[in-house]
């Protein structure tokens, strides 16, 4: 008991970001979905933290995860980074909206913020960095997406009690 | 006196806020600019990931490697039996040419004394191992356990026994990164051995072929050809392997790797003499 005391939700969700940002930046020769599975938890956390646990020590967090996921997956500072911050200004801007929305409609722009991460960060490290943007890599990370989105929501819903 | 000391608590911790907010935008703006400029920042930060975070993640993702190597050995122990078959007759046919080949190494020794020709054109700069790999998400990276303290250093070319995996991308004191050829956003200039066609290769988005973008006077290498880098670019050095013509189509062609690209666990450092 006093355990769980010690670990809030807060604490949690951030040790989740760093497990699945460890697992994705390793690359498993015999498991390569593993690495994509653990890319989408990491980015359903991190906006289900800001959805549900905003605070502005979160512009740490994006700078440090965008900083780190830039060097190690794309040897670039870029894309990652920009995103992470632009999202997180775009949930202040829109956050008096998003309160009056409905769990449902909520679940919906989860997913949907979700998979646009992916496509704006291909579309970033395209246009800063001249990387080929991979609409096979979008899918794929979609699709995943698609499988552990429901798990994964509900594991954290649990965690945050 | 309550209320004055609230409001002061409430303006400074807002200060600290806005303050924390504008510093890490301007911070990360500045980063994505040094990025492109190449600054000492930036490598000072890639050298911090290589030696700190690289070894924490790993460390972390550890119980997924032990569970990703026990499949592996699963997997191993069940074809073991149908693998020995496979051996016994592979040692039959290696016998027959290994014979074959004594015969031609003595045969190219006495032509190359008479042609007075040099062995290879390479220098071996460094054997390192793989520490880690990033080639699931994004770009095709490998990181190195040697650095530029080992003289490594950028443009480098990659090889093992099997022909060229890569170049040296960035280096750090003790750690290097290779792009791999099967990377989308690495071209290498090649040549088919027959026939002498140039093209330039660059990986296909499924990490196993390697797809031509350009090809000289549009003629396309035949089928089962034999791909060495051609050494125009400079960055290669010249003949070495690559591939073979796995695929020919009307405006591009597809070769397959003779670099195993799944298990690569030592990397030679080369460079041209």
């Amino acid at each position: 008991m006093e355990f769980s005391k010690f670990f809030n939700s807060t604490i949690k969700l951030n040790i989740i970001l760093i497990i699945s940002f460890s697992i994705s930046v390793n690359s498993f020769i015999l498991l390569p979905n593993i690495n994509n599975s653990f890319y989408v938890l990491f980015h359903l956390t991190y906006i289900y933290i800001i959805f549900y646990h905003y605070h502005y020590y979160l512009y740490i967090v994006a700078l440090i995860f965008g900083i780190l996921f830039d060097i190690l997956l794309l040897n670039n500072i870029g894309a990652h980074i920009i995103t992470f911050l632009s999202l997180l200004m775009l949930f202040v801007l829109l956050r008096k909206y998003l309160i009056r929305l409905s769990s449902f409609q909520i679940i919906v722009i989860y997913f949907i913020t979700l998979v646009v991460l992916f496509f704006i960060e291909q579309f970033l490290a395209n246009l800063i960095h001249n990387y080929k943007f991979n609409m096979s890599s979008i899918y794929n990370l979609t699709l995943i997406a698609l499988i552990i989105f429901i798990p994964s929501v509900f594991l954290l819903i649990k965690l945050d009690k | 006196m309550a209320p004055k000391f609230q409001i002061k608590v409430f303006q400074l911790s807002r200060f600290v806020k806005n303050f924390t907010i504008i510093s890490v935008v301007t911070l990360s703006f500045l980063l994505v600019f040094f990025s492109k400029t190449d600054y000492y920042l930036i490598s000072g930060i890639k050298n911090l990931s290589s030696s700190v975070i690289i070894p924490i993640t790993r460390f972390i993702s550890a119980p997924v490697n032990v569970f990703s190597n026990f499949i592996d050995e699963y997997k191993q122990f069940r074809s073991l039996k149908f693998e020995n078959k496979i051996l016994q007759e592979e040692i039959i046919r290696l016998k027959k040419w290994q014979t074959l080949a004594i015969q031609n190494s003595r045969e190219n020794k006495v032509l190359k004394k008479l042609l007075n020709a040099t062995d290879n054109n390479l220098i071996l700069v460094k054997t390192a191992s793989l520490i880690n790999r990033n080639d699931t998400i994004y770009s095709k990276l490998i990181n190195l356990n040697a650095g530029y303290e080992d003289n490594i250093k950028i443009n480098m070319s990659a090889i093992n026994e099997r022909g060229l995996i890569g170049k040296v991308i960035d280096t750090t004191s003790n750690n290097s990164r290779l792009i791999l050829l099967t990377d989308p956003n690495l071209s290498i200039s090649v040549k088919s051995i027959s026939d002498g066609i140039f093209s330039l290769l660059s990986g296909s988005g499924d990490g196993k072929y390697l797809v031509s973008s350009f090809v000289k006077e549009n003629k396309m290498p035949r089928l089962g050809d034999i791909v060495v880098t051609s050494g125009t670019a400079q960055i290669f050095p010249v003949d070495l392997l690559v591939g073979k013509v796995a695929k020919v189509e009307k405006n591009r062609f597809f070769v397959l790797p003779f670099v195993d690209f799944k298990n690569i666990d030592y990397v030679q450092i080369v460079t041209s003499k």
